[in-house]
């Protein structure tokens, strides 16, 4: 009788625990900042080490968020179109900022990468994935751009392809083009494959 | 008190391997059987120890059509993401083939799919998995768009590479692994997928 009251004492603990364990799992499900959602303020070097907070750097019309790598394939295969969607809409108000969240490229690696690739963008060195934690970033690269007021309008890839002659979805820039005619953003949401991010721990 | 104190220290001792158990939703997995073909492709891609190394394309309806398995199926599905340019990806893959060679005979189906360029269907990857001394089926998931493929697959997945899926015998998802696997994690999963009654 004591036995069999242990061990179902075990088992409901076993249950609790799988269940626990299923729901906080492994690494990373798409928590984080839900569409209409505002940007979090944080604090985050660049790449000389001068801090920023994320609303100085904020756009008149828009602010895009990219989470990039340096040793991510599929992040370097964007280095130029992220380039160009930073030259095409820096001047029409929306600012386009680089997040390096690799717990595995230090800021030094980061640099001379940017340079190497000639990426003028500002690039941000996200220590401890604290803002990918907080926006639920998982891949590289993964896009947030929020409209002039700060809310979350799309989430996700750049394209549908990291192959150029491929792409047939310009997702962000149709967000951002929306944005910026004053349209709801129809597409707020869509996934290509990339690389994980390489979190801390 | 002793009581709660042995069961709590067996909890404790246990717990690392307690995953998998509760079942979440398996409509969208079970749904969508097309017949475009590529179960046939399926037993085609199956390779024995001698045979050489044939990589198949897949496309979002073989994906659809490899997870909502038919019924004679009744074997759990472990399911791998990967591609040869992902630096984690072939970090793991030793791990991979071990488990398939500890798990097929007794009862694990295990799939690869790769997200290489199609170009490389009959270089790059077939190369990696000769060097891997892999035999487990591998599929080149070829798509133009690949938010559907990431959908049917599991929702909460950013695409985000490498990834590996359990499935039990009867098509439910019960774990997730985004990012390099942890070898006792899975197995446990594994294991616990074969013993479970269907």
């Amino acid at each position: 009788m004591r036995r069999n009251y242990a061990l179902a004492l075990l088992l409901l603990a076993l249950s609790f625990i799988a269940v626990v364990a299923w729901q906080g799992g492994d690494g990373a499900m798409r928590a984080g900042i839900k569409i209409g959602e505002s940007m979090p303020d944080f604090r985050l070097p660049d790449l000389d080490g001068k801090e920023h907070s994320l609303s100085s750097l904020r756009g008149k019309n828009g602010t895009v968020l990219i989470f990039i790598s340096t040793q991510c394939p599929v992040s370097n295969a964007y280095n130029a179109r992220m380039e160009k969607l930073a030259e095409d809409y820096g001047a029409r108000g929306i600012a386009v900022i680089g997040i390096n969240a690799n717990a595995t490229e230090p800021v030094d690696v980061v640099k001379r990468h940017a340079a190497e690739h000639n990426l003028k963008f500002t690039i941000l060195k996200d220590h401890g994935n604290k803002l990918a934690d907080r926006l639920g970033a998982q891949v590289t690269p993964e896009a947030f751009l929020f409209d002039a007021s700060g809310k979350l309008v799309y989430h996700g890839r750049i394209d549908n392809s990291r192959d150029e002659s491929q792409v047939q979805s310009q997702d962000l820039r149709d967000a951002i083009e929306a944005i910026l005619a004053g349209r709801q953003v129809a597409k707020t949401e869509a996934r290509a494959f990339g690389c994980t991010i390489k979190r801390a721990s | 008190m002793k009581i709660y104190s042995t069961a709590l220290t067996l909890t404790l001792i246990l717990s690392p391997f307690a995953f998998g158990g509760c079942p979440t939703s398996s409509e969208r997995f079970q749904q969508g059987s097309t017949r475009d073909g590529s179960g046939e492709t399926t037993r085609d891609a199956r390779a024995t120890e001698s045979a050489p190394i044939k990589v198949s394309e897949i496309n979002t309806n073989g994906l659809r059509e490899l997870l909502g398995r038919p019924a004679q199926a009744k074997r759990p599905l472990l399911i791998n993401f990967w591609a040869t340019w992902c630096e984690p990806c072939r970090e793991e893959f030793p791990d991979l083939v071990a488990i398939d060679r500890e798990y097929r005979s007794r009862g694990l189906d295990f799939v690869t799919i790769s997200l290489d360029d199609v170009s490389d269907i009959d270089r790059g990857v077939p190369q990696f998995l000769r060097e891997m001394g892999a035999t487990m089926p591998t599929y080149l998931l070829n798509v133009v768009d690949p938010e559907m493929a990431i959908s049917v697959v599991d929702q909460e997945w950013s695409g985000a590479l490498p990834a590996t899926f359990l499935f039990d015998a009867k098509g439910t998802l019960v774990y997730r692994r985004f990012g390099r696997i942890k070898p006792p994690e899975l197995r446990a999963a594994i294991e616990k997928a074969l013993n479970a009654k269907p």
